[in-house]
C-alpha cells in the first residue's frame, strides 16, 4: 500500500553571507577602533612603565654620582690629605733637578731680573 | 502566535526595557551629571602630590674647592597594610633587620600593627637601600619603601667651620654662610601629581601637573683654602704651644675687602655640632669685643695729619714718659722727649698719641674713630657681627680722650681692627668686608658676582701713605715689632697689647690681649693680616704683641707670600731665633 508522501516543513535557516558581510563591514571600523584603543592603551602603559624604570635608573645613577662625589671630596679634602701626610701614607719628596723636564723656559720678571720658575696665575686676581 | 503569547512577550519586553532604561539612566547620571564629583573623589583617593626635593647648593672656596657638599641617604619606611601574608611578614622583618641592622622581632611587631607609615630608619646609605630593594624584588616581597634625604658634609671638618656654619635636623642653616644664604642654597622644591596602582606603584600615563624644582645655588667664597690652611696651621700651633684662651687671625685683601682667610680657636667640627661647646662655636673675629691696644694709634695719627693739627715734620713733646692729665699720670714705656708723628708710631708712644687727640678735640677725634669703621657693623655676610662699643664724647670722662688713642676705653671686633689697617693699606679707602664672591647656578639664573664696595674715603691717599711708611718702620730695627719681618719683603704693621678687662670690673691682673695688625708688601699691599692672642700662657714680661703675635704674623705672611708668588723686593735678612725661646728682655719694646 502506498502511503502518501508527507512533505517535511523547511526548518533550516540559510546563512545569509551577504548580510553578514555587510554587518561585518559596518562593524569593522568599530572593532578596529576598539582594538586600536586597547593596543594603544597597552602601549601607553608599557611606555609609562619604561619611563618609570628609566627615571628610577637615572635617579639611582645620580644618587651614586653624588655619593661618589661626596667620597672624592672627602678623600681629597685638605684635612684627609694632611692626615695622610701626618701618618706617612703620602709624603712630599723634593724633585731633583735632573727629573724636571721644562716645557717652557723660566720667565724673566718684567720689573726685576728675577727668573720665575712658577707662576701661580689663579692666585693673582 | 496567538494573542496571549504576544501579550506576554510585549510585557516581558517592556519590563526588560524599563530595567535597562533605568540602568542606562543611572549610568548617564553617574557618568555625566555626577562626573565632576566622582572624578574629584577618585582623584583624592588615588592622586598623590609627590614632592621633588631641590638639591642644596654647595659652598666653594674662590678656586672651586668644595667646602660643603651633600651625601644622599634614604629614610626607609614600611606600609604594613601591604604585608598580608604572615610568612611574608616574617621574611620581610628578617631581611630588613639584617640590612638595616635592626631587631627582627621588634620589626615584626611593628609590621603586625598594619599601619601605613612606619619609619624604620633614617639616614640609610643609598647603596644599602638599593641592595635591600633588589633583594625584595628577587624574593617578591613588598611593603618597604624609601624617601630621599641627604646629609650635609663638611670635608674639611674644623677648618673654616665658623664661616661655613652648619644645618639643623630640619636642614635649616643655623650658623655662618649656611644661615645667611639659606634661601639661596636651599632652592625651591618642586612637585608632581601622580596616581598609584593598588601595589603602590606610580601609573605614569596618569601623571598630572608637574613643577620642576629650582635647585639651590652654589656659594663661592672669597676664601682661599691654601691661605686658610696656612692660617689655621699657625692657629693650631699657637693654641697648642701658648695655651691662650682664644686666638684669632684674619687675612684680607685691602683693595677689595675680600676675606682671604679667617679663623679662631677654639673651633668646632660642623659635621658634629652637637658635640661642641657654645664657646667653640663663636666666630670671634666678628662677635668678640677687645680693647685693641696700640693698633688703635693709627687712627689718631691719620686723623691729626688729615686735620692739619700736625704735619710730617711736627714735633710733639712726650713729657719724658710721664704726662699728668685729668688727675692721673699717663706713662710711656720709655721716657721720650720731642718726637715726630712717624716716631710716635714707631715707638708707640701713648703720650704722643694722647696729645694728638687733645689737639683735635673730642668731637673731631670721635668722628675719625667712626670713619675708620669702629662702632658700626661693617656688613660682612656672616651672622652675629657686633658693632663694638665706642661711646660718644657726651659719655666720655675727662681721661677718655687720652686713653682712647692708645686703644683703651673702646671695644672693637678683630674684623674692625683688620679693616682699619686695610684703610691704610688701601690708600685711605674703607672697603666693605665680604666673604662671598658670587652665587652660581647652572640654569638661566647664572652667576651673580658681588662687586667690592667702598664704604667711604676715610683719609686721603697721601695721609694713608705717610702712616703706612711709619708702620713699615715699626718692623725695622728700633721698632716694636722686628719679629714681624718677612724675609725679602717690606712689612708694615702695628703691635697691640691691652690688659684684659675683668668681668668683675677693672682689669684682670697679668692677663693680656696681644695683637699684631699689618700688611705687605708696603709698596703694593696684597693682603692685611691680623693676629690676636688672648691671654697667652707666657710670662708677663714676654706677653707683648711684638713678641707673641708678631712672629705668628711673620710666619703666616711668609708662607702666604710664597703661595702668592710675590716677588721679593728686599735682600734676605739673617734668621732670628724665636722671640719666646730667646727670652731676651732687651728686645722688649713698648706696645
Amino acid at each position: 500500500m502506498n502511503m502518501p508522501a508527507i512533505e517535511a516543513p523547511c526548518r533550516h535557516n540559510p546563512v545569509q553571507i551577504g548580510k553578514i558581510l555587510r554587518m561585518f563591514l559596518c562593524l569593522a571600523p568599530l572593532l578596529a577602533g576598539g582594538l586600536s584603543f586597547v593596543y594603544l592603551k597597552n602601549q601607553q602603559f608599557a611606555l609609562g612603565e619604561q619611563i618609570r624604570q628609566t627615571e628610577r635608573a637615572i635617579r639611582e645613577t645620580r644618587a651614586e654620582n653624588e655619593v661618589l662625589l661626596a667620597r672624592v671630596t672627602s678623600l681629597t679634602s685638605r684635612r684627609a690629605l694632611q692626615e695622610r701626610v701626618a701618618t706617612g701614607f703620602i709624603s712630599v719628596v723634593p724633585v731633583s733637578g735632573d727629573k724636571i723636564a721644562r716645557l717652557t723656559p723660566p720667565a724673566q720678571d718684567t720689573d726685576t731680573t728675577a727668573l720665575r720658575t712658577a707662576f701661580n696665575g689663579a692666585s693673582l686676581q | 502566535m496567538n494573542k496571549a503569547d504576544r501579550t506576554r512577550i510585549i510585557i516581558a519586553s517592556a519590563v526588560a526595557s524599563a530595567i535597562f532604561t533605568g540602568f542606562s539612566a543611572r549610568l548617564v547620571h553617574i557618568h555625566i551629571s555626577k562626573h565632576e564629583e566622582y572624578s574629584r573623589l577618585a582623584a583624592e583617593k588615588h592622586t598623590v602630590r609627590q614632592v621633588i626635593h631641590a638639591k642644596r647648593g654647595m659652598i666653594l672656596d674662590r678656586n672651586g674647592e668644595i667646602l660643603a657638599a651633600n651625601l644622599p641617604v634614604r629614610t626607609v619606611f614600611a606600609d604594613a597594610s601591604h604585608i598580608k601574608n604572615p610568612q611574608d611578614l616574617a621574611d620581610l622583618a628578617d631581611l630588613a633587620a639584617s640590612r638595616l641592622e635592626l631587631d627582627a622581632k621588634e620589626l615584626a611587631e611593628k609590621f603586625a600593627t598594619g599601619k601605613k607609615y612606619i619609619v624604620l630608619k633614617r639616614q640609610v646609605p643609598e647603596q644599602v637601600t638599593m641592595d635591600l630593594f633588589e633583594e625584595m624584588r628577587n624574593r617578591k616581597l613588598r611593603g618597604l619603601y624609601s624617601e630621599k634625604d641627604s646629609i650635609r658634609t663638611y670635608p674639611n671638618a674644623t677648618m673654616l667651620g665658623h664661616i661655613i656654619g652648619f644645618l639643623n635636623h630640619e636642614r635649616k642653616g643655623i650658623q655662618g654662610i649656611e644661615r645667611v644664604f639659606d634661601a639661596e642654597l636651599a632652592g625651591t622644591g618642586g612637585y608632581r601629581y601622580i596616581e598609584r596602582d593598588r601595589t603602590g606603584r606610580e601609573i605614569v600615563p596618569y601623571r598630572g601637573l608637574e613643577v620642576e624644582p629650582e635647585h639651590g645655588r652654589d656659594v663661592r667664597l672669597t676664601i682661599d683654602m691654601h691661605l686658610q690652611a696656612i692660617l689655621e696651621e699657625e692657629l693650631d700651633a699657637t693654641y697648642k704651644e701658648l695655651s691662650p684662651e682664644t686666638v684669632t687671625a684674619i687675612l684680607v685683601d685691602p683693595k677689595t675687602g675680600g676675606i682671604l682667610a679667617m679663623g679662631c680657636r677654639p673651633a668646632f667640627d660642623p659635621n658634629n655640632p652637637g658635640g661642641a661647646e657654645p664657646e667653640q662655636m663663636k666666630n670671634r673675629a666678628i662677635i668678640d669685643m677687645v680693647e685693641p691696644g696700640s693698633t688703635f694709634k693709627i687712627v689718631v695719627a691719620a686723623a691729626a695729619l688729615n686735620e692739619g693739627k700736625v704735619d710730617e715734620k711736627s714735633s710733639i713733646f712726650c713729657e719724658n714718659g710721664r704726662f699728668a692729665y685729668g688727675g692721673r699720670t699717663l706713662r710711656d714705656h720709655h721716657g721720650y722727649g720731642h718726637m715726630t708723628v712717624h716716631d710716635i708710631l714707631v715707638k708707640s708712644s701713648n703720650i704722643g698719641s694722647a696729645k694728638m687727640a687733645l689737639m683735635m678735640g673730642a668731637d673731631k677725634y670721635y668722628e675719625y674713630v667712626r670713619r675708620f669703621g669702629f662702632g658700626e657693623r661693617l656688613g660682612i655676610e656672616l651672622p652675629g657681627e657686633i658693632p663694638g662699643l665706642v661711646h660718644p664724647p657726651s659719655r666720655w670722662d675727662k681721661l677718655t680722650i687720652t686713653r682712647m688713642p692708645m686703644g683703651h676705653a673702646v671695644a672693637v671686633t678683630p674684623l674692625q681692627i683688620a679693616m682699619s689697617m686695610a684703610v691704610i693699606a688701601n690708600g685711605g679707602k674703607l672697603m666693605a668686608p665680604r666673604v662671598v664672591e658670587s652665587l652660581e647656578a647652572k640654569d638661566e639664573r647664572g652667576t651673580t658676582t658681588k662687586t667690592p664696595v667702598v664704604l667711604r674715603d676715610v683719609v686721603p691717599e697721601k695721609t694713608a701713605r705717610f702712616v703706612g711708611n711709619a708702620l713699615a718702620a715699626v718692623t725695622q730695627p728700633g721698632g716694636t715689632a722686628t719679629y714681624a719681618r718677612v724675609n725679602g719683603f717690606s712689612v708694615a704693621g702695628k703691635t697691640g697689647t691691652a690688659q684684659k678687662v675683668s668681668p668683675k670690673g677693672g682689669y684682670a691682673a697679668g692677663k693680656y690681649v696681644v695683637s699684631f695688625a699689618g700688611f705687605m708688601p708696603v709698596e703694593d699691599p696684597r693682603f692685611v693680616c691680623l693676629v690676636i692672642v688672648d691671654d697667652a700662657k707666657v710670662p708677663s714680661n714676654l706677653n707683648y704683641g711684638g713678641l707673641v703675635a708678631a712672629p705668628i704674623f711673620s710666619r703666616i705672611c711668609e708662607k702666604a707670600a710664597r703661595y702668592l708668588d710675590l716677588t721679593p723686593t728686599l735682600p734676605a735678612i739673617p734668621l732670628m731665633d724665636s722671640s719666646l725661646a730667646k727670652n731676651n728682655n732687651s728686645t722688649l719694646k713698648q706696645d
